[in-house]
Protein backbone atom coordinates (compact mmCIF):
# COMPACT_ATOMS: atom_id res chain seq x y z
CA UNK A 1 0.00 0.00 0.00
CA UNK A 2 1.14 2.94 -1.30
CA UNK A 3 1.38 5.82 1.90
CA UNK A 4 2.00 8.91 -0.54
CA UNK A 5 -1.64 9.63 -1.82
CA UNK A 6 -3.13 12.82 0.27
CA UNK A 7 -5.95 10.88 1.54
CA UNK A 8 -3.80 8.47 3.30
CA UNK A 9 -1.29 11.62 4.57
CA UNK A 10 -4.25 12.47 6.14
CA UNK A 11 -5.67 9.70 7.23
CA UNK A 12 -2.21 9.56 9.25
CA UNK A 13 -2.85 12.92 10.89
CA UNK A 14 -6.12 11.95 12.05
CA UNK A 15 -5.06 8.94 13.73
CA UNK A 16 -2.20 10.74 15.33
CA UNK A 17 -4.46 13.29 16.82
CA UNK A 18 -7.00 10.64 18.15
CA UNK A 19 -6.77 9.75 21.72
CA UNK A 20 -5.04 6.24 22.92
CA UNK A 21 -8.64 5.16 24.53
CA UNK A 22 -10.59 5.99 20.86
CA UNK A 23 -7.45 4.19 19.11
CA UNK A 24 -8.15 1.54 21.63
CA UNK A 25 -11.69 0.91 20.54
CA UNK A 26 -11.32 1.31 16.90
CA UNK A 27 -8.37 -1.74 17.37
CA UNK A 28 -11.58 -3.79 18.94
CA UNK A 29 -14.00 -2.87 16.52
CA UNK A 30 -11.66 -3.74 13.55
CA UNK A 31 -10.77 -7.45 15.49
CA UNK A 32 -14.76 -7.63 15.69
CA UNK A 33 -15.42 -6.95 12.22
CA UNK A 34 -12.91 -9.24 11.20
CA UNK A 35 -13.96 -11.89 13.63
CA UNK A 36 -17.55 -11.24 12.56
CA UNK A 37 -16.69 -12.76 8.66
CA UNK A 38 -16.40 -16.23 10.71
CA UNK A 39 -19.59 -16.29 11.82
CA UNK A 40 -21.24 -17.60 8.88
CA UNK A 41 -19.76 -21.16 9.30
CA UNK A 42 -18.96 -20.60 12.82
CA UNK A 43 -21.67 -19.06 14.54
CA UNK A 44 -22.13 -15.30 16.17
CA UNK A 45 -19.41 -14.66 17.88
CA UNK A 46 -18.01 -17.85 17.30
CA UNK A 47 -21.46 -19.91 18.88
CA UNK A 48 -21.87 -22.48 15.98
CA UNK A 49 -24.93 -24.00 16.03
CA UNK A 50 -24.16 -26.84 14.18
CA UNK A 51 -21.19 -29.35 13.28
CA UNK A 52 -18.81 -26.60 13.02
CA UNK A 53 -16.17 -26.02 15.45
CA UNK A 54 -17.11 -23.24 18.17
CA UNK A 55 -14.52 -20.81 17.67
CA UNK A 56 -15.93 -18.66 21.61
CA UNK A 57 -13.75 -18.59 23.85
CA UNK A 58 -10.59 -20.18 21.62
CA UNK A 59 -7.72 -19.54 23.11
CA UNK A 60 -5.59 -17.22 21.26
CA UNK A 61 -2.38 -19.21 21.04
CA UNK A 62 -3.99 -22.37 19.42
CA UNK A 63 -6.52 -20.18 17.21
CA UNK A 64 -3.24 -18.96 15.51
CA UNK A 65 -1.36 -21.98 15.89
CA UNK A 66 -4.35 -23.61 14.05
CA UNK A 67 -4.51 -21.13 11.36
CA UNK A 68 -0.92 -20.64 10.81
CA UNK A 69 -0.52 -24.55 9.82
CA UNK A 70 -3.66 -24.17 7.36
CA UNK A 71 -1.96 -21.44 5.43
CA UNK A 72 0.71 -23.77 5.38
CA UNK A 73 -1.22 -26.54 3.70
CA UNK A 74 1.33 -27.05 0.40
CA UNK A 75 -1.74 -28.79 -0.94
CA UNK A 76 -4.85 -27.33 0.55
CA UNK A 77 -7.51 -29.81 0.89
CA UNK A 78 -10.49 -28.28 2.83
CA UNK A 79 -12.21 -25.14 2.87
CA UNK A 80 -10.27 -24.02 5.92
CA UNK A 81 -7.03 -24.51 4.65
CA UNK A 82 -8.05 -22.52 1.74
CA UNK A 83 -9.68 -19.64 4.04
CA UNK A 84 -6.85 -19.43 6.39
CA UNK A 85 -4.79 -18.09 2.96
CA UNK A 86 -7.40 -15.49 2.61
CA UNK A 87 -5.73 -13.80 6.05
CA UNK A 88 -2.48 -11.44 6.95
CA UNK A 89 -0.29 -12.50 10.18
CA UNK A 90 -1.96 -9.47 11.67
CA UNK A 91 -5.57 -10.26 10.92
CA UNK A 92 -5.13 -13.56 12.28
CA UNK A 93 -3.79 -12.23 15.51
CA UNK A 94 -7.17 -10.35 15.44
CA UNK A 95 -9.12 -12.70 15.02
CA UNK A 96 -7.80 -14.78 17.51
CA UNK A 97 -7.38 -12.09 20.14
CA UNK A 98 -11.53 -11.45 19.21
CA UNK A 99 -12.41 -15.20 19.97
CA UNK A 100 -10.37 -15.50 22.90
CA UNK A 101 -12.30 -12.71 24.56
CA UNK A 102 -15.71 -14.41 24.28
CA UNK A 103 -17.09 -16.85 26.91
CA UNK A 104 -16.87 -20.30 25.65
CA UNK A 105 -20.36 -22.06 25.26
CA UNK A 106 -21.94 -23.55 27.87
CA UNK A 107 -20.55 -21.18 30.37
CA UNK A 108 -18.30 -18.46 31.58
CA UNK A 109 -14.60 -19.96 32.29
CA UNK A 110 -13.24 -20.03 35.97
CA UNK A 111 -10.38 -17.19 36.78
CA UNK A 112 -7.78 -19.78 36.94
CA UNK A 113 -8.27 -20.69 33.23
CA UNK A 114 -8.84 -17.13 32.04
CA UNK A 115 -5.26 -16.51 34.16
CA UNK A 116 -3.42 -19.65 32.40
CA UNK A 117 -4.68 -18.30 29.28
CA UNK A 118 -3.71 -14.71 29.57
CA UNK A 119 -0.39 -15.96 30.41
CA UNK A 120 0.02 -17.88 27.47
CA UNK A 121 -1.07 -15.31 25.01
CA UNK A 122 1.41 -13.17 26.64
CA UNK A 123 4.00 -15.52 25.65
CA UNK A 124 2.21 -15.84 22.16
CA UNK A 125 2.50 -12.76 21.13
CA UNK A 126 6.77 -12.50 22.35
CA UNK A 127 6.55 -14.90 20.20
CA UNK A 128 4.58 -13.35 17.52
CA UNK A 129 6.92 -10.34 17.42
CA UNK A 130 10.05 -12.63 17.27
CA UNK A 131 8.31 -13.81 13.95
CA UNK A 132 7.24 -10.68 12.92
CA UNK A 133 11.12 -9.68 12.95
CA UNK B 1 -43.80 -8.42 27.28
CA UNK B 2 -41.38 -4.79 27.43
CA UNK B 3 -38.29 -6.21 26.14
CA UNK B 4 -34.91 -3.92 28.20
CA UNK B 5 -32.12 -3.94 26.97
CA UNK B 6 -30.29 -6.39 29.97
CA UNK B 7 -33.29 -8.84 28.66
CA UNK B 8 -31.49 -8.54 25.17
CA UNK B 9 -27.88 -9.04 26.21
CA UNK B 10 -29.08 -12.21 28.17
CA UNK B 11 -30.95 -13.80 25.20
CA UNK B 12 -28.75 -12.63 22.60
CA UNK B 13 -25.55 -13.92 24.79
CA UNK B 14 -23.64 -10.93 23.88
CA UNK B 15 -19.97 -11.54 24.10
CA UNK B 16 -17.35 -10.08 26.68
CA UNK B 17 -15.90 -8.14 23.79
CA UNK B 18 -18.64 -6.03 23.46
CA UNK B 19 -18.69 -3.95 27.32
CA UNK B 20 -15.15 -2.47 25.64
CA UNK B 21 -16.29 -0.46 22.60
CA UNK B 22 -18.23 2.55 23.26
CA UNK B 23 -22.07 2.36 22.60
CA UNK B 24 -24.25 5.12 21.66
CA UNK B 25 -25.63 7.36 24.48
CA UNK B 26 -28.76 9.90 22.32
CA UNK B 27 -31.79 11.07 24.04
CA UNK B 28 -33.00 9.92 20.89
CA UNK B 29 -32.26 6.29 19.83
CA UNK B 30 -30.63 6.99 16.73
CA UNK B 31 -33.55 5.41 13.59
CA UNK B 32 -32.05 2.86 10.97
CA UNK B 33 -34.56 1.32 8.04
CA UNK B 34 -34.22 -1.58 6.42
CA UNK B 35 -35.46 -2.57 3.48
CA UNK B 36 -36.04 -6.26 2.42
CA UNK B 37 -35.44 -9.00 4.77
CA UNK B 38 -33.24 -11.13 2.90
CA UNK B 39 -29.69 -12.62 3.85
CA UNK B 40 -28.34 -9.29 3.73
CA UNK B 41 -31.24 -7.28 5.05
CA UNK B 42 -32.21 -9.47 8.38
CA UNK B 43 -27.96 -9.85 9.27
CA UNK B 44 -27.64 -6.06 9.01
CA UNK B 45 -30.79 -5.52 11.15
CA UNK B 46 -29.03 -8.18 13.94
CA UNK B 47 -25.92 -6.76 14.05
CA UNK B 48 -27.10 -3.05 14.28
CA UNK B 49 -29.13 -4.20 17.30
CA UNK B 50 -26.20 -6.33 18.41
CA UNK B 51 -22.97 -4.64 17.81
CA UNK B 52 -24.91 -1.38 19.05
CA UNK B 53 -25.74 -2.94 22.48
CA UNK B 54 -29.56 -2.37 21.50
CA UNK B 55 -29.43 1.63 21.46
CA UNK B 56 -30.10 1.89 18.00
CA UNK B 57 -33.63 1.69 16.53
CA UNK B 58 -34.11 -0.80 13.92
CA UNK B 59 -37.24 -1.10 11.39
CA UNK B 60 -37.01 -4.07 8.53
CA UNK B 61 -39.57 -3.62 6.10
CA UNK B 62 -40.59 -6.62 3.77
CA UNK B 63 -43.70 -7.15 2.22
CA UNK B 64 -43.54 -11.27 2.87
CA UNK B 65 -43.55 -12.37 6.41
CA UNK B 66 -40.78 -14.54 5.99
CA UNK B 67 -37.70 -14.86 3.91
CA UNK B 68 -37.77 -17.97 1.50
CA UNK B 69 -33.87 -19.15 1.03
CA UNK B 70 -32.21 -19.54 -1.72
CA UNK B 71 -29.84 -21.23 -0.82
CA UNK B 72 -30.47 -25.41 -0.40
CA UNK B 73 -33.39 -23.93 -3.05
CA UNK B 74 -32.05 -26.54 -5.97
CA UNK B 75 -33.04 -29.53 -3.92
CA UNK B 76 -36.44 -28.58 -3.95
CA UNK B 77 -35.96 -29.47 -7.42
CA UNK B 78 -35.18 -33.50 -7.05
CA UNK B 79 -37.09 -33.73 -3.88
CA UNK B 80 -34.25 -34.06 -1.96
CA UNK B 81 -35.29 -31.18 0.32
CA UNK B 82 -39.13 -30.12 1.58
CA UNK B 83 -40.25 -26.63 0.91
CA UNK B 84 -40.62 -25.86 4.57
CA UNK B 85 -36.81 -26.21 5.13
CA UNK B 86 -36.41 -23.28 2.75
CA UNK B 87 -38.47 -20.67 5.44
CA UNK B 88 -36.50 -18.66 7.25
CA UNK B 89 -38.87 -16.56 9.81
CA UNK B 90 -38.29 -13.09 11.51
CA UNK B 91 -39.39 -14.15 14.88
CA UNK B 92 -35.43 -14.13 16.22
CA UNK B 93 -35.00 -10.56 14.79
CA UNK B 94 -38.02 -9.72 16.80
CA UNK B 95 -37.91 -11.57 20.23
CA UNK B 96 -34.10 -12.06 20.31
CA UNK B 97 -32.84 -9.02 19.30
CA UNK B 98 -35.56 -6.34 18.97
CA UNK B 99 -35.90 -5.40 15.18
CA UNK B 100 -39.17 -4.08 14.44
CA UNK B 101 -40.48 -6.02 11.32
CA UNK B 102 -43.27 -4.30 9.45
CA UNK B 103 -44.98 -5.61 6.50
CA UNK B 104 -45.05 -3.13 4.07
CA UNK B 105 -42.95 -2.19 1.10
CA UNK B 106 -40.92 0.42 0.42
CA UNK B 107 -42.06 3.05 -2.69
CA UNK B 108 -39.95 5.77 -2.64
CA UNK B 109 -36.56 7.34 -1.28
CA UNK B 110 -36.44 11.17 -0.43
CA UNK B 111 -32.75 11.28 -0.03
CA UNK B 112 -31.57 15.14 0.76
CA UNK B 113 -34.96 14.74 3.61
CA UNK B 114 -33.84 11.51 4.92
CA UNK B 115 -37.03 9.71 4.61
CA UNK B 116 -38.40 7.18 3.14
CA UNK B 117 -42.19 6.33 1.76
CA UNK B 118 -43.84 2.77 2.37
CA UNK B 119 -46.96 1.67 0.68
CA UNK B 120 -48.87 1.87 3.52
CA UNK B 121 -47.14 3.00 6.38
CA UNK B 122 -46.45 6.47 4.47
CA UNK B 123 -43.63 8.69 5.16
CA UNK B 124 -40.72 7.32 7.65
CA UNK B 125 -37.76 9.33 9.02
CA UNK B 126 -33.99 7.52 9.30
CA UNK B 127 -30.64 8.26 10.09
CA UNK B 128 -29.50 5.82 7.70
CA UNK B 129 -31.30 3.46 5.30
CA UNK B 130 -29.75 0.43 3.93
CA UNK B 131 -31.67 -1.30 1.15
CA UNK B 132 -31.36 -5.07 0.60
CA UNK B 133 -33.51 -5.76 -2.24
CA UNK B 134 -31.95 -8.73 -3.72
CA UNK B 135 -31.94 -8.61 -7.39
CA UNK B 136 -34.43 -7.83 -10.36
CA UNK B 137 -34.88 -8.90 -13.64
CA UNK B 138 -34.87 -8.18 -17.45
CA UNK B 139 -36.38 -10.36 -19.28
CA UNK B 140 -36.39 -11.09 -22.99
CA UNK B 141 -39.24 -10.54 -25.30
CA UNK B 142 -41.51 -13.40 -25.25
CA UNK B 143 -40.67 -15.07 -22.28
CA UNK B 144 -43.81 -15.57 -19.92
CA UNK B 145 -41.86 -16.94 -16.17
CA UNK B 146 -45.29 -18.56 -15.36
CA UNK B 147 -44.56 -21.61 -18.39
CA UNK B 148 -41.16 -20.79 -17.97
CA UNK B 149 -40.30 -20.33 -14.49
CA UNK B 150 -36.90 -18.69 -13.66
CA UNK B 151 -36.84 -20.19 -10.18
CA UNK B 152 -34.08 -17.60 -9.58
CA UNK B 153 -35.74 -15.67 -6.55
CA UNK B 154 -37.14 -18.67 -4.56
CA UNK B 155 -40.70 -19.13 -3.55
CA UNK B 156 -43.60 -19.82 -6.35
CA UNK B 157 -41.13 -20.42 -9.17
CA UNK B 158 -39.18 -22.89 -7.23
CA UNK B 159 -42.19 -24.98 -6.74
CA UNK B 160 -43.58 -25.13 -10.48
CA UNK B 161 -40.31 -25.73 -12.02
CA UNK B 162 -40.29 -28.77 -9.15
CA UNK B 163 -43.69 -29.57 -10.70
CA UNK B 164 -42.70 -29.59 -14.11
CA UNK B 165 -39.61 -31.69 -13.29
CA UNK B 166 -41.87 -34.17 -11.99
CA UNK B 167 -43.76 -34.49 -14.99
CA UNK B 168 -40.71 -35.44 -17.74
CA UNK B 169 -40.68 -38.35 -19.16
CA UNK B 170 -38.60 -40.58 -21.45
CA UNK B 171 -39.31 -37.60 -24.61
CA UNK B 172 -38.95 -34.80 -22.30
CA UNK B 173 -36.28 -32.12 -22.73
CA UNK B 174 -35.06 -29.67 -20.80
CA UNK B 175 -33.38 -26.32 -21.57
CA UNK B 176 -32.20 -23.92 -19.35
CA UNK B 177 -30.67 -20.04 -19.81
CA UNK B 178 -27.86 -18.65 -17.89
CA UNK B 179 -27.58 -15.24 -18.25
CA UNK B 180 -24.21 -12.91 -18.72
CA UNK B 181 -22.12 -12.40 -15.56
CA UNK B 182 -22.58 -11.05 -12.57
CA UNK B 183 -26.16 -12.25 -11.57
CA UNK B 184 -26.91 -14.17 -8.51
CA UNK B 185 -25.26 -17.28 -7.01
CA UNK B 186 -22.35 -17.73 -9.85
CA UNK B 187 -22.17 -21.30 -9.63
CA UNK B 188 -26.22 -22.01 -9.32
CA UNK B 189 -27.13 -22.82 -12.90
CA UNK B 190 -24.62 -25.41 -13.25
CA UNK B 191 -25.19 -26.89 -10.13
CA UNK B 192 -29.04 -26.92 -11.36
CA UNK B 193 -28.20 -28.69 -14.62
CA UNK B 194 -26.21 -31.33 -12.96
CA UNK B 195 -29.49 -32.22 -10.20
CA UNK B 196 -31.27 -31.91 -13.56
CA UNK B 197 -29.36 -33.97 -15.71
CA UNK B 198 -29.15 -36.62 -12.22
CA UNK B 199 -32.80 -36.88 -12.80
CA UNK B 200 -32.56 -38.04 -15.82
CA UNK B 201 -30.33 -40.30 -15.05
CA UNK B 202 -32.06 -41.95 -11.91
CA UNK B 203 -34.84 -42.35 -13.88
CA UNK B 204 -33.04 -44.09 -17.15
CA UNK B 205 -33.81 -41.69 -19.35
CA UNK B 206 -30.66 -40.96 -20.97
CA UNK B 207 -29.91 -41.84 -24.58
CA UNK B 208 -26.17 -40.93 -26.01
CA UNK B 209 -27.47 -39.34 -28.96
CA UNK B 210 -30.09 -37.23 -27.74
CA UNK B 211 -28.81 -35.11 -24.78
CA UNK B 212 -31.91 -34.30 -22.12
CA UNK B 213 -30.65 -31.42 -20.60
CA UNK B 214 -29.06 -28.12 -23.07
CA UNK B 215 -26.73 -25.79 -20.90
CA UNK B 216 -27.18 -22.02 -23.17
CA UNK B 217 -24.92 -20.01 -21.29
CA UNK B 218 -24.86 -16.20 -22.71
CA UNK B 219 -20.81 -16.22 -21.30
CA UNK B 220 -17.94 -17.66 -22.94
CA UNK B 221 -16.84 -20.30 -20.47
CA UNK B 222 -18.53 -21.77 -16.85
CA UNK B 223 -18.41 -18.98 -14.25
CA UNK B 224 -18.07 -20.93 -11.25
CA UNK B 225 -16.22 -24.08 -10.57
CA UNK B 226 -14.48 -24.56 -13.27
CA UNK B 227 -12.80 -27.80 -12.99
CA UNK B 228 -16.16 -29.49 -11.14
CA UNK B 229 -18.46 -28.62 -13.41
CA UNK B 230 -16.72 -28.94 -17.01
CA UNK B 231 -15.55 -32.71 -15.31
CA UNK B 232 -19.22 -33.39 -14.04
CA UNK B 233 -20.47 -32.33 -17.81
CA UNK B 234 -18.21 -35.00 -19.80
CA UNK B 235 -17.89 -37.62 -17.29
CA UNK B 236 -20.76 -38.64 -15.16
CA UNK B 237 -23.79 -36.61 -17.81
CA UNK B 238 -21.79 -36.97 -20.78
CA UNK B 239 -24.93 -38.42 -22.06
CA UNK B 240 -27.15 -36.47 -20.89
CA UNK B 241 -25.83 -32.86 -20.96
CA UNK B 242 -24.97 -30.45 -23.58
CA UNK B 243 -23.17 -27.51 -23.09
CA UNK B 244 -23.65 -24.63 -25.21
CA UNK B 245 -21.19 -20.94 -24.29
CA UNK B 246 -21.96 -17.95 -26.14
CA UNK B 247 -25.65 -18.38 -26.06
CA UNK B 248 -27.17 -14.94 -25.49
CA UNK B 249 -31.04 -15.11 -25.67
CA UNK B 250 -32.63 -12.52 -27.99
CA UNK B 251 -36.03 -13.69 -27.34
CA UNK B 252 -38.15 -16.59 -26.12
CA UNK B 253 -41.37 -18.46 -27.39
CA UNK B 254 -42.66 -19.70 -24.09
CA UNK B 255 -46.07 -21.13 -25.44
CA UNK B 256 -43.90 -23.51 -28.21
CA UNK B 257 -40.99 -23.77 -25.50
CA UNK B 258 -38.71 -22.03 -28.50
CA UNK B 259 -35.09 -20.21 -27.10
CA UNK B 260 -33.67 -18.05 -29.88
CA UNK B 261 -30.13 -17.27 -29.00
CA UNK B 262 -26.52 -16.04 -30.49
CA UNK B 263 -26.01 -19.68 -30.65
CA UNK B 264 -29.10 -21.12 -32.32
CA UNK B 265 -32.59 -21.88 -31.68
CA UNK B 266 -33.28 -24.74 -29.09
CA UNK B 267 -36.75 -26.13 -28.29
CA UNK B 268 -37.46 -27.77 -24.97
CA UNK B 269 -40.32 -29.43 -23.31
CA UNK B 270 -39.86 -27.49 -19.80
CA UNK B 271 -37.62 -24.06 -20.26
CA UNK B 272 -35.74 -23.00 -17.61
CA UNK B 273 -34.86 -19.04 -18.19
CA UNK B 274 -33.03 -17.20 -15.87
CA UNK B 275 -33.21 -13.37 -17.49
CA UNK B 276 -30.57 -10.89 -16.87
CA UNK B 277 -30.00 -10.09 -13.77
CA UNK B 278 -29.69 -6.10 -12.44
CA UNK B 279 -30.84 -4.11 -9.20
CA UNK B 280 -34.36 -4.35 -8.26
CA UNK B 281 -36.67 -1.85 -10.05
CA UNK B 282 -37.05 -0.20 -6.54
CA UNK B 283 -33.41 0.66 -6.87
CA UNK B 284 -33.22 1.43 -10.13
CA UNK B 285 -36.58 3.70 -10.04
CA UNK B 286 -35.15 5.84 -7.24
CA UNK B 287 -31.89 6.37 -9.68
CA UNK B 288 -29.68 4.52 -7.56
CA UNK B 289 -28.20 2.37 -10.67
CA UNK B 290 -25.53 3.34 -13.17
CA UNK B 291 -25.70 2.11 -16.74
CA UNK B 292 -24.71 -1.28 -15.86
CA UNK B 293 -28.22 -1.16 -13.54
CA UNK B 294 -26.35 -2.20 -10.21
CA UNK B 295 -25.67 0.71 -7.71
CA UNK B 296 -22.30 1.96 -7.26
CA UNK B 297 -21.22 2.09 -3.64
CA UNK B 298 -17.84 2.28 -1.30
CA UNK B 299 -16.95 -1.03 -0.64
CA UNK B 300 -15.64 -0.20 2.82
CA UNK B 301 -19.52 1.60 4.09
CA UNK B 302 -22.12 0.09 1.13
CA UNK B 303 -22.85 3.57 1.30
CA UNK B 304 -24.20 4.98 -2.02
CA UNK B 305 -21.75 7.20 -3.97
CA UNK B 306 -24.32 9.40 -5.50
CA UNK B 307 -24.21 12.47 -3.31
CA UNK B 308 -27.86 12.86 -3.21
CA UNK B 309 -28.21 9.57 -1.55
CA UNK B 310 -26.19 10.02 1.22
CA UNK B 311 -26.87 7.90 4.54
CA UNK B 312 -28.22 5.73 2.00
CA UNK B 313 -26.70 1.86 1.90
CA UNK B 314 -27.05 -0.64 -0.42
CA UNK B 315 -26.06 -4.48 0.14
CA UNK B 316 -26.17 -7.38 -0.91
CA UNK B 317 -27.15 -8.37 -4.81
CA UNK B 318 -28.53 -4.91 -5.79
CA UNK B 319 -25.18 -3.09 -5.49
CA UNK B 320 -21.41 -3.61 -7.48
CA UNK B 321 -18.81 -4.08 -5.84
CA UNK B 322 -16.87 -6.62 -8.07
CA UNK B 323 -17.81 -9.35 -5.44
CA UNK B 324 -20.28 -12.92 -5.97
CA UNK B 325 -23.83 -11.97 -5.51
CA UNK B 326 -24.19 -14.50 -2.76
CA UNK B 327 -26.39 -15.08 0.41
CA UNK B 328 -22.80 -15.93 2.47
CA UNK B 329 -21.08 -12.64 0.38
CA UNK B 330 -23.98 -10.69 1.56
CA UNK B 331 -24.02 -11.37 5.23
CA UNK B 332 -20.32 -10.56 5.18
CA UNK B 333 -21.15 -6.96 3.22
CA UNK B 334 -23.90 -6.30 5.54
CA UNK B 335 -21.65 -6.45 8.65
CA UNK B 336 -18.72 -4.39 6.93
CA UNK B 337 -21.86 -1.67 6.75
CA UNK B 338 -22.49 -2.36 10.18
CA UNK B 339 -19.77 -0.97 11.34
CA UNK B 340 -19.68 1.88 9.59
CA UNK B 341 -23.09 2.74 10.33
CA UNK B 342 -22.35 2.54 14.17
CA UNK B 343 -19.02 4.36 13.48
CA UNK B 344 -20.99 7.40 11.63
CA UNK B 345 -23.61 7.14 14.48
CA UNK B 346 -20.98 7.69 17.14
CA UNK B 347 -19.17 10.40 14.86
CA UNK B 348 -16.19 7.98 14.60
CA UNK B 349 -14.47 7.95 11.03
CA UNK B 350 -14.89 4.83 8.83
CA UNK B 351 -11.88 5.79 7.03
CA UNK B 352 -8.79 4.73 9.69
CA UNK B 353 -6.20 3.56 8.47
CA UNK B 354 -6.63 -0.23 10.36
CA UNK B 355 -10.34 -0.40 9.95
CA UNK B 356 -8.98 0.11 5.77
CA UNK B 357 -6.46 -2.83 5.57
CA UNK B 358 -8.80 -5.15 7.66
CA UNK B 359 -11.27 -4.53 5.18
CA UNK B 360 -12.25 -8.77 4.34
CA UNK B 361 -15.35 -10.63 2.93
CA UNK B 362 -15.38 -13.95 2.25
CA UNK B 363 -17.63 -16.54 0.23
CA UNK B 364 -18.29 -20.26 0.44
CA UNK B 365 -21.06 -22.52 -0.72
CA UNK B 366 -21.59 -26.21 -1.67
CA UNK B 367 -23.02 -27.38 -5.00
CA UNK B 368 -24.80 -30.73 -5.06
CA UNK B 369 -23.72 -32.47 -8.30
CA UNK B 370 -25.76 -35.88 -7.81
CA UNK B 371 -28.61 -36.29 -5.24
CA UNK B 372 -26.61 -36.80 -2.12
CA UNK B 373 -22.87 -35.52 -3.20
CA UNK B 374 -21.33 -32.38 -3.16
CA UNK B 375 -18.30 -30.24 -4.09
CA UNK B 376 -17.74 -26.49 -2.58
CA UNK B 377 -15.94 -23.59 -3.59
CA UNK B 378 -14.36 -20.66 -1.74
CA UNK B 379 -13.05 -17.21 -1.78
CA UNK B 380 -11.26 -14.24 0.12
CA UNK B 381 -11.65 -10.48 -0.92
CA UNK B 382 -10.16 -7.54 0.43
CA UNK B 383 -10.03 -3.77 0.08
CA UNK B 384 -7.21 -2.30 -1.32
CA UNK B 385 -7.02 1.35 -0.37
CA UNK B 386 -5.30 2.01 -2.99
CA UNK B 387 -7.17 1.10 -6.26
CA UNK B 388 -10.45 1.75 -3.67
CA UNK B 389 -11.56 -1.13 -4.55
CA UNK B 390 -12.35 -4.87 -3.38
CA UNK B 391 -9.91 -7.69 -4.79
CA UNK B 392 -9.87 -10.94 -4.94
CA UNK B 393 -6.83 -12.68 -2.58
CA UNK B 394 -7.85 -16.43 -2.53
CA UNK B 395 -9.91 -18.92 -3.85
CA UNK B 396 -10.61 -22.74 -3.90
CA UNK B 397 -12.52 -25.65 -5.25
CA UNK B 398 -12.74 -29.18 -3.88
CA UNK B 399 -11.02 -31.76 -5.63
CA UNK B 400 -13.98 -34.03 -6.05
CA UNK B 401 -17.86 -34.22 -4.73
CA UNK B 402 -18.41 -36.70 -2.65
CA UNK B 403 -21.21 -37.44 0.04
CA UNK B 404 -19.61 -36.38 2.87
CA UNK B 405 -19.39 -32.55 1.45
CA UNK B 406 -22.90 -33.08 0.73
CA UNK B 407 -23.71 -33.68 4.27
CA UNK B 408 -21.09 -30.46 5.52
CA UNK B 409 -23.74 -28.30 3.24
CA UNK B 410 -26.10 -28.51 5.83
CA UNK B 411 -24.52 -27.51 8.60
CA UNK B 412 -22.54 -24.64 6.77
CA UNK B 413 -26.13 -23.54 5.87
CA UNK B 414 -27.59 -23.95 9.43
CA UNK B 415 -25.26 -21.85 11.04
CA UNK B 416 -25.43 -18.93 7.74
CA UNK B 417 -29.24 -19.08 8.31
CA UNK B 418 -28.91 -18.95 12.06
CA UNK B 419 -26.13 -16.37 11.59
CA UNK B 420 -28.21 -14.07 9.60
CA UNK B 421 -31.43 -15.08 10.86
CA UNK B 422 -31.22 -16.60 14.34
Amino acid sequence: MSCHSPRITMLLFVCSILPLQSTHADDLRVNRLLASQCAQCHGTDGYSVAGIEPLAGESAKDLIEDLRDMRKEDKPENIMDHQAMGYTEDQIRRIAAYYSTIPEPGGSRSNESEEKEEKEKEEEESEYEKHED
Amino acid sequence: MTLNRRHFLKAAGAGLALANIPTIHAATPPRVIVIGGGFAGATVAKYIRLWSNFSVDVTLVDPKPQHTSCVLSNLILNNQLPFSKLKLPYSSLESKYGVNVVRDKAVEINGPGNQIRLKNGGWRSYDRLVIATGIGFKKPNGLDSKLSPHAWIAGGQTKLLARQLAGMNAESTFVMTIPKSPYRCPPGPYERACLVANMFVQRGLTSVDNPRVMVLDANSGIQAERETFSHAFNSIYRNVVQYVPDAEVHNVDSSSGMVYTTAGTFQGDILNVIPQNRATSFVRRQGLTDGDNWAPVDPTTYESVLSEFQGVHIIGDSQNTNQPKSAHMANAQAKICTDAILRSLSGIPTDTIERLRNITTNSACYSPITKDQASWLTANYFYNPDLEMMQLRHVGEAEEWNHSNYKQMFVWASNLFTDCFG
